[in-house]
């Protein structure tokens, strides 16, 4: 009853509150302790304070939190949301003449009108867009979006989908708006695919895609001290010539690796360390095999949220053999074997479609002996923390920015709803229906 | 070679398909082996054969002292002679465009100068069940001596049974261009319901032709496409299905019996809870390679090794065939792979010999040492289902036919290299 009254009046109002107090609510900050009844303060985007004794300033709009919970908002550690949607056709196939651009401004270099030569060797830079970035192709209306937030995502952290270097992440807070306001950070690193496209281009085999990835990093090495030298004393110097993959390559602070099975884990551990770059893992179905490796190397992965499962369209009369028996029955259980050994992981929406249906595939994790404030830590303060942005995200605290949602029960339960989410310390509420209400 | 220039001298006194093998253990297969038998050829067949046998006077003689005389081994599904290099698209001559193809024969485009011929003769080879490929129904399939310089004298029965493939529901796909992949199950269920369906409509196709063709009159045309089905339809001659999955070997029993036709299986890779119908039915199976892998991850590492003795326990009757050109000549090895997997010896042997003239209906003619029936023969030096025994001699319809072979050529010319 106060919510709506809450919302009614918040919706008269022409601009948006700057401070917001929820006050009697269960603070979960997944920095410390739970808060039982507590107040968390928000300025001007930002958490003010935290605790249960905090004060409420003069001028706050007070939300009473009585049975409700207080959650860092949800982050996708590794996300497609706010992309146009991926093309079929492998992002090699010389594009039609650029469109308009879509966004306003700027060329329209989305991954699907970049055309590149990919009849050559790694020279020809064949499936690599690396300078790409999430933050510069993101549209902000995308539906999405809304519907991730609505589920208490509050940051995504976005990546180029297609080619062996897609290009450069971007983490987003999902509030809407101009695309400059969504960018958190960028770049945050660069995604790297190694899937087998066929026969018709190079590289065309998993053997072949590393010793691309190899090479392409080796040259970015010269082509980093080669420009250097030519920065110092010019004079005298041929100029390096400008080649844009391998900026987008030494642009990005680190870079992230496919490796699913454990065989690939340790395959892209070793990979990683000679490439020399900080590396992340993403994938990890097989993770509850491979959680002493990652611990050894000291990895972090991030797992995806899409469980291995029968494919709806397969043959009902072919049994799977054991192995993916295996894999689809063990996969869930591997996060709590991460967080038992002590290796940092992340979750990521993977090819979960609906947001909504995210809590119940972190809910399996949990189910498969996953600790809820770890999964919690998963989806918040671990992200933030791979990437480098635990900083300003992640967790309630003082300082940081003011990314929440806030549920009528335990974030992990079948029944519970969210009844709000600040972005940035801008409150939105999910409509009962589905459908999302603007900044209120 | 020395032993064939005693042959040509020999020939000047006696017919050249009149001889008698004398001091050899002879095999007969469909009777007890006899230690130092002799066996008279007469004319092309074999006259007599046992432990004290009077030869003719006039007869030349073949002393096969510490040596064996087997039937000719009988390979019952090959394309030899129908493709030469397969790569090499003017080579071959196996497989047409279309779904229902049953007025194609393989016997008229059979190679008879092909190199495969002499090289599959080395392992002791005689005869073949040479069959067309492509669509549905591929064409007429021929069985076949191997040797001579046309087609018409190779052949023991031009159209011996017709080829078909049954229509298979597998959502596994493979393309150049994204390699392996996986079809939605509904769309393709869909196609082989469509093929399926396809193939039924043909046979009533079929059916109407022969009832137009019993009416006469002057409106009959004839069509050699539904004509060539008439022999199935009459039950005169058989299908050879090709089923590989259990799922195929099913669909292929459920429609022979709709139809109301012989068939044969082919190229059955397992059998599971068909194998009792299989058995109930009297259809005969021809098995291919034994050296398989498994056909899912989990099967056990020798199901393919043990399907032969699987089969034979079940009172199936089959046979062996190679269901390649250049792979041919390692018949005896696949029926040797079953025995050491728990199928009979004897039974290993009749599955390359009597066991396949009786599938295709020649064994009056071939398949087994009996008196009346063609000298097919080989003379070995052990065991013909053993890698390292040697074919020295092999007669068909008792003449003797050359072992040199593309490998032996090779073998001469590169010896006398000085180093």
């Amino acid at each position: 009853m106060l919510l709506a009254a809450a919302g009614a009046i918040a919706h008269g109002q022409s601009g948006s509150p700057e401070i917001y107090a929820i006050q009697n609510a269960t603070i979960h900050t997944a920095s410390g302790p739970i808060i039982s009844s507590g107040t968390i303060v928000v300025r001007n985007g930002l958490i003010e304070s935290v605790g249960s004794g905090a004060d409420v300033p003069a001028g706050a709009w007070t939300i009473d939190g009585k049975g409700l919970h207080v959650y860092p908002g949800l982050i996708d550690a590794l996300s497609r949301w706010g992309l146009p949607p991926a093309a079929d056709a492998p992002a090699s196939r010389p594009a039609a003449a650029p469109t308009a651009a879509r966004r306003g401004g700027g060329g329209d270099d989305s991954p699907s009108n970049v055309q590149f030569q990919d009849d050559g060797g790694p020279e020809e830079r064949p499936s690599n867009t690396s300078w790409l970035k999430a933050a510069d192709l993101v549209q902000p209306n995308d539906p999405a979006l809304t519907a991730a937030r609505n589920a208490g995502f509050t940051t995504a952290v976005v990546f180029p989908p297609t080619g062996i270097f897609a290009g450069q992440g971007s983490a987003l807070n999902l509030g809407g708006g101009r695309a400059g306001d969504m960018v958190v950070s960028s770049p945050v690193g660069q995604f790297l695919s190694l899937s087998v496209r066929g026969f018709t281009s190079f590289p065309g085999s998993l053997l072949g895609s590393i010793a691309y990835v190899r090479q392409v990093y080796l040259d970015a090495a010269h082509y980093k001290s080669a420009k250097a030298m030519y920065t110092q004393n010019p004079r005298g110097l041929q100029r390096p010539a400008y080649d844009r993959a391998l900026e987008g390559v030494l642009e990005s602070p680190r870079l992230l690796l496919p490796a699913s099975r454990k065989v690939e884990i340790d395959r892209m551990i070793r990979f990683g360390r000679e490439l020399k770059n900080p590396f992340v893992l993403y994938g990890g179905s097989e993770a509850w095999r491979a959680a002493d490796s990652l611990k050894a190397a000291g990895v972090p992965l991030l797992i995806n949220l899409k469980w291995p499962e029968r494919d709806r369209e397969s043959d009902p009369d072919v049994v799977d053999s054991l192995r993916t028996l295996e894999i689809r029955e063990n996969a869930p259980a591997g996060p709590a074997a991460l967080a038992k050994a002590g290796v940092r992981f992340a979750f990521y929406s993977g090819g979960v479609e609906r947001p909504a249906d995210i809590r119940r595939a972190v809910k399996r994790a949990v189910d498969a002996g996953l600790a809820n404030d770890d999964a919690l830590r998963a989806m918040t303060l671990d992200a933030a923390r791979i990437y480098g942005l635990d900083d300003r995200l992640g967790s309630l605290e003082p300082g940081k920015i003011a990314n929440l949602f806030v549920t009528d029960g335990d974030w992990l339960a079948e029944k519970t709803a969210v009844k709000m989410v600040f972005v940035d310390g801008k409150k939105f509420e999910p409509a009962a229906g589905g459908q999302t209400n603007g900044p209120a | 070679m020395r032993v064939l220039g005693l042959l040509v001298a020999v020939a000047a006194f006696a017919a050249d398909d009149s001889f008698v093998l004398r001091n050899v253990t002879i095999h007969p297969v469909t009777s007890a082996s006899i230690p130092n038998g002799t066996l008279v050829v007469t004319d092309g067949k074999i006259a007599a054969f046992g432990a004290r046998v009077a030869a003719p006077k006039s007869a030349k003689v073949i002393d096969g002292k510490g040596q064996h005389v087997y039937p000719g081994l009988i390979d019952s599904a090959s394309n030899i002679g129908m493709a030469e290099v397969s790569s090499v698209r003017e080579t071959s001559d196996l497989v047409e465009l279309g779904d229902f193809n049953p007025q194609l024969r393989a016997v008229v485009a059979i190679n008879p100068s092909s190199d495969h011929i002499p090289v599959t003769r080395g392992n002791g080879i005689t005869t073949s069940l040479i069959y067309p490929g492509g669509g549905i129904i591929g064409g007429q399939a021929a069985l076949v001596h191997l040797d001579g310089w046309t087609w018409e004298e190779m052949a023991i029965e031009r159209n011996v049974t017709m080829q078909m493939r049954m229509p298979t529901l597998t959502t596994g796909t493979f393309s150049s261009t994204f390699g392996a992949g996986r079809r939605p199950f509904a769309e393709t269920k869909r196609r082989y319901e469509e093929r399926l369906k396809l193939l039924s409509d043909f046979f009533e196709q079929a059916r109407a032709y022969q009832r137009r063709k019993a009416a006469g009159g002057a409106g009959f045309v004839l069509d050699r496409r539904l004509d060539a089905m008439l022999p199935i339809l009459e039950g005169k001659a058989s299908l050879m299905i090709f089923a590989p999955r259990e799922r195929a070997v099913k669909d292929a029993l459920a429609f022979g019996a709709k139809e109301n036709v012989k068939i044969v299986l082919a190229g059955v890779r397992e059998a599971g809870a068909a194998v009792k119908e299989i058995a109930e039915k009297r259809i005969p199976v021809i098995l291919g390679e034994t050296l398989e892998l498994p056909l899912e991850e989990d099967s056990p590492y020798d199901s393919a090794f043990t399907l032969p003795a699987e089969l034979h326990k079940a009172g199936v009757t089959f046979a062996f065939g190679t269901f390649s050109v250049q792979f041919a000549r390692n018949l005896p090895f696949q029926a040797a792979n079953a025995v050491a997997f728990g199928l009979p010896y004897e039974e290993a042997l009749r599955a390359v010999t009597i066991n396949a003239a009786k599938i295709w209906g020649v064994d009056s003619r071939i398949g087994s040492i009996e008196a009346g029936k063609w000298a097919d023969l080989i003379l070995t030096d052990g065991d013909p289902l053993e890698a390292r025994s040697q074919v020295k001699q092999m007669w068909i319809q008792g003449r003797p036919v050359s072992l040199e072979t593309r490998h032996t050529k090779l073998y001469d010319q590169f010896g006398k290299r000085p180093n």
